[in-house]
């Protein structure tokens, strides 16, 4: 993993990127200078961060009983359940997944950039929401509309009234497949867009002259400018299925459909650390040769730098009668994918059950008291001294995060930009961009592996507050690093030296310079890894203990307790923050923006 | 013989805004049509007309007497359908394809053999100069080779009409030079029927058979680029037109006489009825010193540019700037005074409209 990181990054977050991890190299500073004990010391927490735990899960595995796990978990009568049938299920939900988000998200970028399709910027809106709802959003929404009698309890709405729902629809990879779909369909989209949108007008208006038909033109010219980030959104979402938790754990574990993270979640819950932590490093594994492999495809090839045409200008073609009909199919897909299942999740939060969604509406799941007859006297969500806690503890952990990150990302990225070209920078870069290969379930069984015992005179750190924290950030690193980067964009260094030169001092060029040009850029960055860390369930699902309960875990946990009400009132309070977090980030992008129109 | 491009009444409006207006011009087969003017006066929207890209709104183009498009019928004849190829100012070179895939692609969609298509391509390389750049991707090769491989590949299905739009303007100042006589070159050895859009007057007047000055959607002028240059019909035409550029100055009449200031220029009979008309005066017209018997000013020295052996003047005189021609190398210090004279009569005369008068 040395070189290759930066390839995806140079696909993912812009071709500055390149130079950024990449530079020319300048003479090299020497290590003792003053200038260069900030960027030591952030090399040597990012090694912490993100290397440390890699190479402790790594060596555990590597002890006598972790050979031990290794040889079960790969070469013993335990190995069809253990690694087989899970690495067969993950590797088909990868590929479906890859292939539905490809086909539906390219659908859409495709009606969007390059056609006449009407309110285009709406749906372009819309198609890039689903993104933002975790992906058990859907899953329990799933649950409650195609839930059937198979495993006891109350029943989906369809079932409820009169439909048979058959197993297949209702449990296992078939909804499994589909819940995950329509969650990454939309990052997908946004980068099968971007790649449209930056096709210039030229190229296809070149082909038009020389006589190509439409379907030629598409098929000959656009199709092949774009497979590039056709690769990056199928590697992409297909590493995101793989590492999937959520949906996995709600649709296919009842019916003991296991994925690697299904697994891996399992054999630590049940004790059997060694073999979770052989299972997390193959997870890493699979999901890390696809990304490699998805990148290898793409760097193979040695012509597909795009020559934007004149003025960015994308040609939109006439849809004729269909205008309307497509128009309608994109708006019945962001329907399906996003309110409906906000809509059925609000509503099975009051109804009493899932057969009448919209009568007998009742706030007992919200604020009704317990040792009633309802719900086996469970009590209202807001009446759960838990479930207040955990509201605090997922806002405390995600508003931590999202400080942390910005924090850190501002001082990784002007340590690269200013150390360009030196080894360090390279280290730095590449590092802090590792953990976009690493599954973040099994990101947090790394943390397991190292944190779990004292190290040295440290108490341990597992189960605290400090853990979720420190995880969660280790993890959006990659994130952090690049809106780190953004916000400095936004500030060239000619702006800081023309400040310099009237005379004002570090203090006033930060006061008067720097800060109100990077503060909003800060804000919108640090209220998307908010959103981020709200929506979370596969991190948190490791490394959450009743001491630090958050949100999403609740949820999950009474959806697997079988309180499905309650868990979807959770995630509609979950929901509540993610939007509302977003559309904050939206207006102050936009804001800042505008201002640089301006 | 029948005009190879002939635009009759063509005009294309978006929405209340007439990009172009009213535009009737015909050129012979093997003309070389410069369409020049300032930026969004309508050119590029013309040429994109010319090649199918864009329908006209009203009037009519014919190719070679055959209508291809028409603000009645639309677009009579598809893009492919015209026998024209469009050299595009990005290039528009397809980024996934070779250099001799760029070439080629079109061909094999006019459905070309492949022998045909090989010998073709290969002729076009060869034409352009370009042989060895021919398994290059265009990202690999520089601005200037990719604008050979842009003109290779419209040349390529040998067309009758060639559209050129701004095709040297991403090329820096030599390269540029370069270039224009490897077009002419090539504009010749095709035969084709050249339309060459730009906002250089000084590509216009020497690569053109034919100018079109443009302003605002209209055409100013239209003729062989000497006829624009002797005899411009506009104010706009005259100062557009010509390095260094021409001075305008505004004259009142006065007792029979044409008065610039005080200064006596003309007889009153050269601006017919006119009360008030401006002056054209190239600036060779307007030396820098004194000669007895002829108009002179005072004016304050600005700035001096050498010229071939001679130097180029602009001077303020009442807040207006004058350019002005000085023998040998000439320097003065900023607000200095200096004399200019008038040594020729004004080479024509506009109403204050901006119209020629007389003649």
């Amino acid at each position: 993993m040395t070189a290759k990181p930066v390839r995806l990054a140079h696909r993912l977050f812009g071709a500055s990127f390149m130079a950024f991890a990449f530079p020319l190299r300048h003479p090299r500073k020497t290590l003792l200078r003053a200038d260069t004990l900030l960027p030591v010391a952030l090399l040597g927490l990012v090694v912490l961060l993100v290397v440390a735990p890699l190479i402790k899960i790594l060596l555990t595995t590597l002890t006598p009983d972790g050979i031990d796990a290794w040889f079960s978990v790969l070469a013993s009568s335990l190995s069809l359940n253990l690694w087989w049938r899970p690495l067969g299920n993950t590797l088909l939900l990868g590929a479906g997944v890859a292939t539905g988000c490809i086909l539906v998200g390219g659908f859409l970028a495709w009606l969007v950039v390059l056609t006449d399709v009407p309110a285009r910027r709406t749906l372009w809106f819309l198609a890039a929401l689903p993104f933002m709802i975790p992906s058990f959003a859907a899953a329990l929404a799933w649950g409650a509309l195609f839930r059937n009698s198979r495993l006891g309890g109350s029943v989906g709405f369809f079932e409820a009234n009169g439909y048979v729902i058959p197993d297949w629809l209702a449990w296992g990879l078939v909804p499994t497949l589909i819940v995950l779909i329509a969650h990454y369909y939309s990052l997908a989209f946004t980068i099968i867009s971007a790649a449209l949108s930056s096709v210039g007008a030229d190229l296809v208006e070149a082909a038009q002259v020389a006589g190509a038909r439409r379907s030629r033109i598409f098929f000959g010219i656009i199709l092949p400018v774009v497979t590039p980030a056709l690769i990056a959104a199928a590697s992409l979402t297909f590493a995101g299925a793989v590492s999937n938790f959520a949906a996995p754990a709600l649709l296919g574990l009842p019916v003991r459909l296991q994925t690697l993270s299904t697994r891996l979640f399992g054999m630590i819950e049940t004790g059997q650390t060694e073999r979770g932590f052989v299972i997390a490093l193959l997870l890493i594994a699979v999901s890390a040769a696809f990304l490699w492999f998805g990148e290898r495809l793409v760097t193979g090839r040695r012509n597909f730098v795009t020559i934007t045409g004149k003025g960015g200008r994308t040609k939109r073609f006439p849809l004729g009668k269909w205008r309307w009909p497509l128009f309608c199919l994109a708006v019945v897909v962001s329907l399906v994918t996003t309110f409906i299942p906000a809509l059925v999740l609000l509503a099975s939060s009051f109804a009493t059950q899932n057969g009448a969604l919209f009568s007998n509406w009742t706030a007992h799941f919200w604020t009704g008291e317990g040792g009633t007859e309802m719900a086996q006297g469970q009590a209202g969500i807001f009446r759960n001294p838990v479930l207040i806690e955990a509201l605090w503890t997922t806002l405390k952990l995600a508003l931590s995060v999202a400080a942390v990150t910005m924090i850190l990302g501002l001082a990784l990225a002007h340590a690269i930009a200013r150390n360009k070209g030196t080894l360090l920078a390279t280290l730095l870069a590449q590092i802090s961009f590792m953990p976009v290969f690493i599954p973040s379930i099994a990101f947090a069984a790394a943390y397991i592996a190292l944190f779990g015992g004292p190290i040295g005179p440290l108490p341990p750190l597992y189960g605290t507050f400090a853990l979720l924290v420190i995880a969660a950030s280790a993890h959006l690193l990659p994130y952090a690093v690049q809106s780190g980067r953004s916000v400095l964009g936004q500030i060239s260094a000619d702006i800081e030296e023309s400040a310099k030169l009237t005379g004002a001092g570090v203090l006033r060029r930060m006061g008067v310079i720097i800060l109100p040009l990077a503060i909003r850029g800060l804000f919108a960055g640090a209220l998307l890894a908010f959103v981020k860390i709200v929506r979370d369930l596969s991190l948190v699902v490791l490394l959450f203990t009743s001491t630090s309960p958050v949100l999403s875990m609740m949820a999950y946990r009474y959806a697997s307790e079988g309180f499905l009400q309650f868990a979807n009132a959770i995630t509609v309070v979950i929901l509540a923050v993610c939007l509302v977090a977003t559309m904050l980030a939206r207006r102050l992008e936009n804001r800042v923006q505008k201002w640089k129109e301006s | 013989m029948t005009d190879a491009i002939r635009l009759s009444h063509l005009s294309k409006r978006f929405g209340d805004f007439a990009a172009v207006d009213d535009i009737n011009i015909a050129v012979p087969k093997g003309a070389f049509l410069v369409l020049v003017g300032p930026s969004g006066c309508g050119k590029s929207t013309l040429l994109r007309m010319l090649a199918g890209l864009e329908t006209p709104s009203e009037g009519e183009i014919v190719f070679g007497g055959r209508v291809v498009s028409s603000g009645q019928a639309g677009l009579v004849a598809d893009p492919s359908d015209r026998d024209a190829g469009l050299v595009f100012q990005s290039y528009a070179l397809w980024p996934h394809m070779s250099v001799a895939g760029n070439i080629e692609w079109p061909l094999k969609v006019a459905k070309w053999s492949r022998a045909d298509r090989q010998a073709r391509v290969a002729e076009v390389l060869q034409l352009l100069g370009i042989e060895e750049l021919s398994q290059r991707y265009p990202a690999e090769i520089s601005g200037g080779q990719q604008q050979r491989v842009a003109i290779a590949r419209t040349i390529g299905p040998k067309p009758g009409i060639l559209l050129f739009d701004e095709p040297l303007s991403n090329l820096d100042a030599k390269l540029r030079i370069e270039m224009r006589s490897e077009l002419m070159r090539i504009h010749r050895a095709t035969s084709a029927t050249s339309v060459y859009v730009t906002h250089d007057q000084v590509e216009a007047m020497t690569m053109a058979s034919h100018v079109a000055v443009l302003n605002k959607g209209k055409v100013e002028q239209f003729g062989p680029p000497i006829d624009l240059l002797e005899k411009p019909l506009t104010t706009f035409v005259a100062t557009f037109l010509g390095t260094p550029p021409a001075n305008l100055l505004t004259v009142t009449r006065q007792a029979g006489e044409l008065r610039f200031g005080n200064l006596v220029l003309a007889a009153a009979a050269q601006a017919g009825q006119h009360e008030k008309a401006q002056l054209l005066y190239r600036a060779h017209d307007i030396l820098v010193g004194e000669q007895k018997g002829k108009p002179v000013i005072s004016a304050i020295f600005d700035e001096a540019a050498p010229i071939a052996g001679r130097t180029m003047v602009t001077a303020l005189f009442e807040g207006k700037r004058i350019t002005a021609m000085a023998d040998g190398y000439f320097r003065a210090q900023p607000g200095e005074r200096i004399p200019l004279t008038f040594i020729e009569p004004p080479s024509a005369v506009f109403a204050m409209s901006g119209e020629r008068i007389g003649e």
